[in-house]
Order: C-alpha cells, then structure tokens, then sequence
C-alpha cells in the first residue's frame, strides 16, 4: 500500500477553486447569470451619463446591491446544492481533505464569477476617462465597496445552498436574506422601524449594526479619503463574510450527519 | 484492517444499525448480503466517515473514523452507492483532480491514472465527459477513483448495479486480482454475487447482523441440509423473525 500524503489547506481550496471555475461555465446558466448583470449594470450608469450629463459612476453603485440581491443567490446557489441534488457530496465528504477547504475553494471560484461581473463594467471607466477628469480614488472606492458587499452576499447564498438540496430553495432563502440585510439599512426602512417602536431606536440600531447597506454606503459615498473610513466598512463587510463562510462549512459538514 | 466494534446509529428514533460488531482482515473480501433497506449502505457510510456513528467505534488500517477521519479517509477508496461523478469534467480530468485531492503529485497521478486505464480498460473514454459514458464504464471510473490512492481498505456500494452479467465477471476477477493485502468490503441484495465474489458473508437483516461466516462454511451446511445457499439464507432470516415474503 502507498504512503499517506495530504494535500495542504491552501492548495486543496486552489484545486478545488480551479475544478469549480471551470464546472461554472459548462453550462449556459453561468454565462446568461453574467451576461445580464453586466448588461443591467452599464445600461444603468449609461443612461446617467447621456440623461443626466453627469460624469460618475453613482448610478452605477447605486443599483449595484439591487442587481447583488438576485446576482448572489444566482452564483451562490451553486456552492452545495447541487452536490447535494447529485450526491457528489458523499463524493467531497469522503475525500482526504477539509471541509472548510472545499467551501473555501469553491467560494473563492463564486467570488471570481462575481469579479467577471465588475471587470465587465471597467469599460464605464474607460469611457469616463476618455470624456473627462472622473473622480478616480471615489471610483476605486466605490469598486472596493462592490467587492466587500458581493463578498458577503455570495457567503449568504453559500451558506443557504447547504441547507438545501433544491437550488430554488436556496435562492429564494439567500435573496430573501440579502434584501432584509439591504433594507435595514434604508433610511426609510429605519424611519418605520423607529416609528413602529418609538423610543426604542430599533430601526437606528439594526441599520447601523446589522444592515449591510451601511457599510457600502460609507464606502461608495465617503466625501473624502482616509484609510480609517476605508478600512472599517471593508471589515465590517469582511467579518460578515467570514461569518457565513464558517456557516456554510457546518452547513456543508452537517450533512454527513 | 477494518475494526467495528458495538456501532449503533438511528434515524428518527429507528435503529438503522443495532450494535454491530466485526473485524475484516487484509486479503479478505467480505460480502454485506441482505434485503434493501437493511442498512448495507447506513454501515458503509459510516466506514467511509460520510456519517458519524452514535455509539461504537469503526477503526480502518487502525484509525479511529471519528477521532481522525482525514486519516481514516487516506487509507481507504470508496464506491458509494449511486457512485456520483462530476458529471461535466472528461474522465481524465476527474480522475486526476481526484487524484490531486489524495495529495499525489503530477508523476505519480500519470501512474497511478496509467494503471487504472488500463486494469479497467478506460483507455477509450478518458477524453470523453462523465456524463456521456455508459453504466459500465461509470461503474469503472468511480472504482478507479476509489483506487487511485492505493488504498488498505476497500468500501464498495452495491458495485454491480447496472452491470451486465459479462460485466459482473470481469469485476469479480478483478476484485480477486486487487485483494492481496487489501481489506474489501462490498455490499449487495443478490446472494448469488455475494457468494460468488466473497470469501465470507455478513448478512444483515433490519439493522442487526444475522450471520458472519466463510462463504465455503455456508455453502456446507446448505448442502448438510437438503437445500440450496438462496434456502438456507432464507432460513436463517425467518428464525431471525424476519418475513422474506412479499407483502
């Protein structure tokens, strides 16, 4: 019999990272996904610019967590109910490697589709440039804050799809969840929420520490550079993540129980 | 090689598996004979780590499953029981990320890859998608993955299902041709398979183990008796209170 060797965490997540990738884009649904996120995004920030006359990407990043709430689910989904609808489950669970480093792998291929998505509207970016002087450090924060929010989202949806072996199901839980966490932050949702409760600053409470919009807010709309308001939603948004990470690998180790 | 030792585990209040215990030696390939659903593929399972027993301990190649299921799963090749692929990658693919996952490097991938193409004949469609081969061939890449780490311990899940009977003959030949050094254990609901292929049967009945000896001790006392193995097997079910009728 041969000698037992493991494969380290890291390179187990980067095999598993790559193997995903390419799954992804064997079937049209990955491309389609990507396709209209893409299309719904420019067309956006497009009609501010020649309606408008305005030359920024606000349009843009203010649609963005609208398009996250369908988009993630619609990646995320992927992560573990299709291996629970096939079985392949049984197939990773049974491997010589880390649960943790096959969630990791295979968020990390979502996270990479999702990047897709924002490289296909750098072309705005170029545009902007071409036309003028754009605010490029507002740009590139905005970008940052695009990132950390469909981070956390695409963890949402991770974590709900090993809870459920219809992927349908875990769309509609991961959606459902990302709209509420978008919408606490809404001045209008926390103007309700005060007001249903009034003294209990609820709505104030759960916008400020539990709404995810909050933070991209900061981060999008910060009048100003500084590395303190940079770096504080981008952990904020981080630790969300990790959170769902760790969630959606008890998830996916639970199924063996 | 394979230890189990007082193993219980229930589904929602139902005992799936009674207090089994069991020890399998390298060189030996041992049948799971027993109806559908009792708990063949439950015990098999929990060999392989996928489920965690309620109580008991299983050791493979003398590795508690629970403590150090990594190194439990490093010593042993499974076949579960619908054999799931990753159906979009072309077998070679599949088989080499599989490969990859047992921590071998690029060399001894192309070997090990090199020698299961050709022991189970998958020269043919390793440049073909999992999903367009054919049930043999399936059944023959999902034991080429359960291989591909040289495993001491082999966990085979119903491995006949969709075979056809030329088929059937050529795994058996080939099981009797890995099993040196190796501990296999394989189940399935056809007698005649199990006594073809094992040299010992454990026969299963509602989650408690009914019977554990050599096929050729069996086949003796079948004889002793006036009857044929399928007769005695039922006679030893129906003493256990166990109905083999229909209905």
């Amino acid at each position: 019999m041969a000698e037992h060797k493991r494969l380290p965490f890291v390179q187990t997540a980067w095999a598993v990272c790559a193997r995903e990738w390419n799954a992804a884009f064997d079937s049209a649904l990955a491309w389609l996904t990507i396709a209209l996120a893409v299309l719904a995004l420019n067309a956006t920030a497009l009609n501010e610019f020649f309606l408008a006359g305005r030359l920024e990407l606000r349009a843009l990043f203010e649609t963005l967590p609208m398009v996250l709430v369908v988009l993630a689910p619609a990646l995320g989904m992927r992560l573990w109910s299709e291996d629970l609808r096939q079985r392949t489950a049984e197939l990773w669970l049974t491997l010589p490697v880390r649960t943790g480093a096959i969630v990791l792998g295979k968020y990390l291929a979502l996270l990479g589709l999702y990047t897709l998505v924002l490289v296909g509207t750098l072309p705005l970016v170029i545009l902007l440039c071409q036309l003028g002087d754009p605010p490029l450090l507002a740009i590139a924060r905005g970008y940052l804050g695009a990132l950390a929010l469909g981070a956390a989202l695409l963890a949402i949806a991770g974590f709900f799809s090993t809870l459920h072996a219809e992927a349908l199901s875990a769309f509609v839980s991961a959606a459902f969840t990302a709209f509420v966490l978008l919408a606490l932050g809404d001045a209008r949702v926390m103007a309700i929420l005060d007001g249903l409760l009034p003294g209990s600053g609820l709505g104030s409470l759960l916008g400020e520490r539990v709404a995810l919009l909050g933070a991209y807010q900061e981060l999008v709309y910060a009048p100003s550079f500084d590395w303190i308001s940079t770096l504080l939603p981008v952990l904020r948004l981080l630790l969300v993540t990790l959170l769902f990470l760790w969630g959606a690998q008890r998830g996916a180790a639970r199924n063996r129980a | 090689m394979i230890r189990v030792e007082g193993v219980h585990k229930s589904y929602a209040g139902t005992h799936a598996v009674a207090g089994v215990s069991f020890t399998i030696q390298p060189g030996e390939i041992v049948g799971f004979l027993g109806p559908n659903g009792a708990g063949k593929s439950t015990r098999l399972r929990m060999l392989s780590t996928y489920l965690e027993p309620d109580a008991g301990r299983i050791e493979i190649a003398g590795i508690d499953t629970v403590r150090d299921p990594l190194g439990a799963r490093a010593r042993l090749g499974y076949l579960p029981e619908h054999n799931p692929l990753f159906e979009g990658m072309r077998v070679r693919e599949c088989l080499e990320f599989l490969a990859r996952m047992r921590g071998l490097n690029r060399e001894e991938r192309e070997q090990r890859l090199g020698l299961a193409a050709e022991q189970l004949g998958l020269a043919a469609v390793l440049q073909k998608r999992v999903r367009e081969c054919s049930k043999g061939y399936r059944q023959r890449i999902g034991l080429a993955g359960a291989l591909l780490g040289d495993p001491a311990v082999l966990l085979l899940d119903e491995p006949t299902h969709g075979l056809d009977p030329l088929q059937v003959l050529a795994l058996r030949e080939f099981l009797h041709g890995i099993s040196p050094g190796r501990a296999i254990l394989f189940s399935s609901h056809i007698l005649a398979e199990v006594a073809a292929i094992s040299s010992r049967v454990l026969l299963l009945h509602q989650g408690q183990l009914l019977l554990d000896e050599p096929t050729a001790t069996l086949e003796q006392r079948a004889r002793a008796e006036g009857i044929n193995l399928e007769q005695h097997i039922v006679r030893v079910i129906e003493r256990a209170g166990g109905s083999t009728r229909l209905g």
